[in-house]
């Protein structure tokens, strides 16, 4: 009998915790517009939106189906698995740390997973899931919302924009 | 004339004549200039400057060419000169944001835009070579181009199939469907669902007149200027599907009394064991434990409710279900008590599950929802209506056929009318000339056009017969794409036909297995075989993914698997009979081929194997960033403390050489790990066992059939 009321209690208190992780999320997102893949909240200044092309729109697609939720803080579900990892993972938007990387490093450490480049084991490799032009979408949306703004080193052939 | 005059001609006219070449040559001289300064050319030069500026000069001067070019197909009738202006379209190093239009390049797509032209995606008029002929509307071209929000449609026009690319198309025809648009429209491709709003035919027995007047003068939604959506004053995001009528009093007053006095089969009264009821009546708390219980049993999971969090009332919970947050002041508490027991008796396709309920519970539920879920005001501005009168159910059942009610909703005997509303399979190809504005103050456009019609219609006709829909500007905007999806005939290239998924199953197994899997509507959330819903994970490999114990633990007592879900199975109360039913027919039928049961020898799996999955799995793989063991590790994958009396060992197996081939859309990444390497996983993951308590559910005894 104790048993059953202690899983009562502890069924009732999940419940009762559930709306506060939704409205966290629908706290992100104020206007319903934002959900849509062709603009992109700024997740540092909630009253800027940056407007995104199409690879950038799918980038932002698979970013909320595969990333979202160990590189930003509010997940679709409500908590972020960012908190749980050591070391944190960068947040998408965290131009002062991705800006310096290249597009080649990006498209690796996806493709080959964290520990292939030296970088945390916890980032699993996509390269088998995920197509080549997916994960270039993937950079091309991250670099649409960085924070710094990202600017493409000046040389000619940059391959990301190849069709 | 004197001959010796003759070829002799005044002065004046020497004049005359010199001055008309003089003017002749002039005009000439103006068409080269006018030339010169044509639009395009301008772009050109502009071009050339630009190029010259750039650092990859070099490559952006090689591909120049004077002239217009041209894309021709003429086999899919393109000429697309648009790329006489829009000359950097495939220059990967115009790519940047910063590039100023027309010159910056085509982000990357999956169609190549010199085998597709642009037309086919952007509209406008491809051969034009002016600025306003290509991109507007024009005396003579009426198909501007497509503001690249809507573009997802012209993808539709094509692709029948849900593509992963294109979430916009997809969702408008997920509403086109939602909202059954097919009940009164003739949509390509989209065909009606069996069953839209509830049968009518015994509504009598469950509602007031009162009620039904409120509810048809204003369905609950109501959307506020800044666009939020609210049912009974509570926010939410779902848009319920009951649009809202323009009905007069007297209309109102005929429907309502047409509709209340449906009465076929009187509502069976259940009477409780009278030794309960005088139990649990004089409990304090009777009402607190009904709600504890309703919580218990995850009606959450379907249905919403009013939540009150830091000041902001929120609607939180499924929609499956209706919201019932004032459900105690709608219906009848014996039809309630009926209905809850067997929702199949009073409507047959009803999609809630019958519940194994033991007399206390539902004396205790019912009492809940009758005395928390209500509000004394809600019928407050309804005027007094009496017994309704033969000649307002005679205008009530007439207005039915009329306003269209029948093309969602059943009363047995009543027959609809067929091809009630304007066919619309080929509004996204329509002329702004084919289009009927009114006085509508809208902008001349098919876009402005579908948007009047869906959330105003009577602004653009006020005798249109349509009701008004109540959507948000995300939906909105995707339903727009949906119908511009609409133009005609789809090309017969093989290209998949639409189809609109429907969560109602067409798979209805027979025999025992089939009484249980109706009973609980397992597929109102679970798909089986590509039938069924999507809230719930896919049971079609089920037999071969989990242990039967387990099975049989998990439907008596369903607990959550992962963490960060909202939703969770409902506690049904099954019987250890049913559950075993549920048990062996999963385990017997939903296999998945790809998993062999017989290429595993358990025997392996030794502790010194286990040792090493273990390394693997904390080391090299660091599987816990996402997976939980105990109370360490990540949450996005579920928790995998009881995965040994869980799973199958032939499933994890599998899952962990390709977690896609088992479940095509699972956010696991696919890793390269060798035979042995997943071996060893699964010799550790096998190790991990939970001893559970066993929770024994009270009997259930005398309410459920």
């Amino acid at each position: 009998m104790n048993a059953r009321l202690g899983l009562a209690t502890l069924l009732v208190s999940a419940l009762l915790g559930l709306p506060s992780c939704r409205q966290k999320s629908a706290a992100v997102q104020t206007d319903p517009l934002l959900k849509a893949y062709d603009v992109e909240q700024d997740w540092s200044d909630p009253q800027k939106t940056i407007p995104l092309n199409y690879q950038q729109g799918q980038g932002k697609r698979l970013f909320y189906d595969k990333c979202v939720w160990c590189h930003a803080d509010a997940t679709p579900a409500g908590p972020s698995n960012r908190s749980n990892l050591n070391p944190a993972p960068p947040l998408m938007n965290d131009g002062a740390t991705l800006n310096g990387l290249s597009d080649e490093f990006m498209q690796n450490i996806i493709t080959l997973g964290g520990s292939a480049m030296g970088k945390s084991p916890m980032m699993p490799p996509w390269g088998r899931t995920l197509t080549q032009d997916e994960i270039r979408a993937i950079i091309a949306y991250a670099r649409a919302i960085a924070q710094p703004p990202y600017h493409p080193p000046a040389r000619p052939g940059s391959q990301y924009s190849e069709k | 004339m004197a001959p010796e005059d003759m070829g002799k001609v005044p002065s004046r006219m020497r004049f005359l004549f010199a001055l008309s070449s003089v003017v002749f040559v002039a005009v000439l001289a103006v068409s080269p200039v006018k030339d010169l300064r044509r639009e395009w050319k301008q772009y050109k030069r502009d071009y050339v400057r630009y190029a010259q500026a750039h650092p990859d000069t070099k490559r952006l001067l090689a591909d120049y060419h004077p002239g217009i070019d041209q894309i021709w197909i003429p086999e899919m009738n393109v000429v697309d000169r648009c790329t006489t202006c829009h000359q950097g379209t495939t220059q990967a190093s115009l790519a940047d944001a910063s590039v100023p239009q027309p010159f910056r390049a085509h982000p990357a797509i999956p169609h190549r835009v010199k085998d597709w032209g642009c037309v086919i995606c952007h509209r406008g008029q491809g051969a034009a070579t002016e600025v306003a002929e290509a991109h507007e509307t024009t005396l003579a071209w009426e198909q501007p181009l497509l503001p690249s929000r809507y573009i997802q449609g012209a993808c539709g026009a094509c692709h029948r199939g849900n593509l992963p690319e294109t979430p916009r198309l997809n969702r408008g025809r997920q509403l086109l469907a939602q909202f059954n648009c097919v009940g009164c429209h003739r949509l390509q491709g989209i065909e009606r669902p069996a069953m839209l709003g509830p049968d009518l035919t015994n509504l009598g027995t469950k509602l007031t007149r009162e009620w039904l007047y409120k509810w048809l003068k204003e369905p609950r939604t109501i959307v506020d200027s800044s666009g939020n959506v609210t049912v009974n004053g509570y926010e939410t995001e779902e848009e319920p599907r009951m649009p809202k009528f323009r009905l007069t009093e007297q209309e109102l007053r005929g429907l309502s009394a047409y509709l209340s006095s449906l009465r076929s089969k009187p509502v069976e009264v259940y009477q409780f064991n009278p030794q309960v009821v005088a139990a649990w009546e004089k409990k304090p708390d009777l009402v607190e434990q009904g709600e504890v219980r309703f919580r218990q049993m995850f009606c959450s999971t379907c249905h919403s409710l009013a939540v009150t969090r830091a000041g902001e009332t929120k609607l939180i919970g499924g929609d499956i279900g209706p919201e019932l947050t004032k459900v105690g002041s709608k219906v009848d508490p014996d039809w309630l008590t009926a209905w809850l027991r067997d929702p199949q008796g009073y409507l047959p396709h009803a999609e809630m599950p019958r519940y194994l309920w033991s007399d206390e519970d539902l004396f205790k539920v019912t009492r809940y929802i009758t005395a928390k879920l209500t509000d004394p005001d809600l019928l407050s501005d309804v005027p007094k209506l009496a017994a309704p009168k033969p000649e307002e159910m005679q205008l009530g059942r007439r207005l039915f056929l009329e306003k269209g009610c029948a093309s969602c909703h059943v009363i047995q005997g009543v027959t609809p009318q067929k091809d009630f509303g304007p066919d619309l399979s080929n509004l996204g190809g329509k002329n702004v000339s084919q289009l009927e504005f009114g006085q509508a103050k809208i902008p001349r456009n098919l876009l402005a056009f579908i948007q009047a019609k869906v959330t105003d219609p009577a602004s653009v006709n006020p005798a249109a017969r349509m009701p008004q829909y109540h959507l948000n500007s995300v939906d909105l905007e995707a339903l727009t794409t949906a119908l511009l999806a609409m133009t005609g005939t789809p090309s017969a290239s093989g290209m998949e036909r639409l189809i609109v998924s429907h969560p109602q199953a067409e798979f209805h197994p027979a025999g025992a297995f089939g009484e249980v899997y109706e009973r609980y509507k397992c597929y109102a959330c679970h798909r089986f075989n590509g039938y069924g819903g999507d809230l719930a994970p896919d049971l079609s490999y089920e037999g071969s993914r989990a242990q039967r114990p387990w099975m049989i633990a998990f439907l008596k007592n369903p607990q959550t698997l992962r963490p960060t879900l909202i939703f969770r199975m409902p506690q049904f109360n099954m019987t250890d009979q049913e559950a075993s039913i549920l048990a062996d027919y999963l385990g017997m039928v939903f296999q998945s081929p790809a998993v062999n049961p017989a290429g595993v020898n358990q025997k392996e799996f030794m502790p010194q194997l286990a040792s090493t999955g273990k390394q693997l799995y904390e080391v090299k793989y660091q599987c816990r960033a996402c997976h939980t063991i105990g109370s360490t590790g990540g949450y996005v994958g579920p928790n995998l403390s009881n995965v040994g009396n869980w799973m199958t060992p032939a499933w994890i197996e599998a899952w962990l050489k390709n977690p896609q081939a088992l479940a095509p859309g699972t956010i696991e990444p696919r890793r390269a790990l060798t035979e042995d390497e997943v071996k060893a996983l699964t010799a550790y993951l096998l190790t991990l066992r939970q001893v559970t308590a066993p929770t024994r559910a009270a009997p259930a005894q005398g309410a459920g059939r």
